[in-house]
């Protein structure tokens, strides 16, 4: 099935996460190799970071994809605590490799945009990539987003070292 | 002179945030957030990651380092200073900053440190001259009623 015709598809769907997610949020990031694109390196890292990620559901502040009602990604607006910066927030996106490819991505991070400027009056978006590699680049140039910040070596695997990109896009 | 900071010198940076003028250069807003930005203070200070400068018995700024909780992302950091405005243009603000380097290469092996200051901030120029280098710029992170402020990223290999 094409892009296009999987995400128009009636079998796929978007909706708020739910703290049911968790469960397919935490099996996604323990796929070998997933952890590559985010900051947590071990378990107890991995087991945080997906319960902050899961946290904002209480605000409705992310959103789910699934597929014959089944999960196959997630993306969540980090909402800001603080008034001087509540304009504007970072995001959280994850596509199960089984649908990886397929317009899942594209579909959640122009739903995510939808959601931040009409429910949360957000005026900016962005996200850290911990790879110039990540595939997420292309993704998000096609939804508007642009770098704003480089920095190198800002993540250390072994002894490895990638930069880390950041990447906004204005939302008024 | 710059020493360890102690606990207690969470009133000092409670004072420092509340002098005129500071918060126009720091995302807090109110004694909440003020509040909330001493808290996370005090979780660094506790890992003996935060320095406090003393003149004539005066303890009158504050640098501390951002320590990272991901393992990969150990190697480096985000810092914060602070400078009594009684005590600024007195070399206090560069000479915390050097022995915060200093704390970051030697004691906690970091590798690199970065900064993040707001456009309007006349202590840009302190960061250039201590070897800081801009790799970025968030645009408009900072909302105010009658306009925004763009936020520049810096930082200095150790």
């Amino acid at each position: 099935m094409g892009n296009q015709k999987f995400v128009e598809s009636e079998e796929y769907d978007l909706r708020y996460s739910t703290v049911g997610d968790l469960d397919p949020l935490r099996a996604w990031l323990k796929i070998r190799g997933m952890l590559h694109w985010f900051p947590p390196g071990d378990d107890q890292e991995l087991e945080n970071f997906a319960r902050m990620w899961i946290g904002f559901c209480r605000h409705n502040a992310a959103l789910t994809a699934t597929y014959k009602e089944s999960p196959v990604g997630m993306g969540s607006l980090y909402l800001m605590p603080y008034r001087k910066v509540a304009h504007q927030c970072m995001f959280q996106l994850i596509v199960d490799p089984d649908y990886q490819k397929r317009g899942v991505g594209h579909s959640l991070v122009k739903n995510l945009k939808h959601l931040a400027k009409t429910q949360f009056r957000q005026e900016y978006m962005y996200v850290e990539i911990f790879d110039e590699k990540s595939p997420l680049i292309d993704l998000l140039k096609e939804l508007d987003f642009t770098e704003f910040a480089r920095q190198e070596k800002y993540v250390k695997e072994g002894d490895q070292y990638f930069s880390r990109i950041l990447m906004g896009s204005f939302l008024k | 002179m710059i020493e360890e900071s102690i606990l207690e010198d969470r009133e000092l940076f409670k004072r420092l945030l509340l002098q005129p003028g500071v918060l126009e250069y720091f995302p807090m807003f109110d004694m909440r957030e003020i509040d909330d930005a001493v808290r996370i203070w005090e979780i660094f200070a506790r890992q003996k990651a935060s320095l406090t400068a003393v003149k004539d018995g005066n303890r009158c700024g504050i640098a501390f380092l951002n320590l990272q909780g991901y393992k990969k992302l150990a190697h480096q950091c985000l810092l914060t200073i602070a400078v009594d405005e009684a005590f600024r243009n007195q070399g206090i603000g560069t000479e915390l900053l050097r022995e915060l380097c200093i704390l970051a290469k030697e004691k906690f092996k970091l590798e690199m440190i970065h900064l993040e200051v707001y456009e309007t901030n006349p202590a840009k120029r302190l960061y250039e001259r201590e070897g800081f280098t801009e790799f970025g710029m968030h645009p408009e992170f900072i909302k105010e009623p009658t306009r925004y402020i763009n936020k520049i990223f810096m930082q200095k290999t150790l």
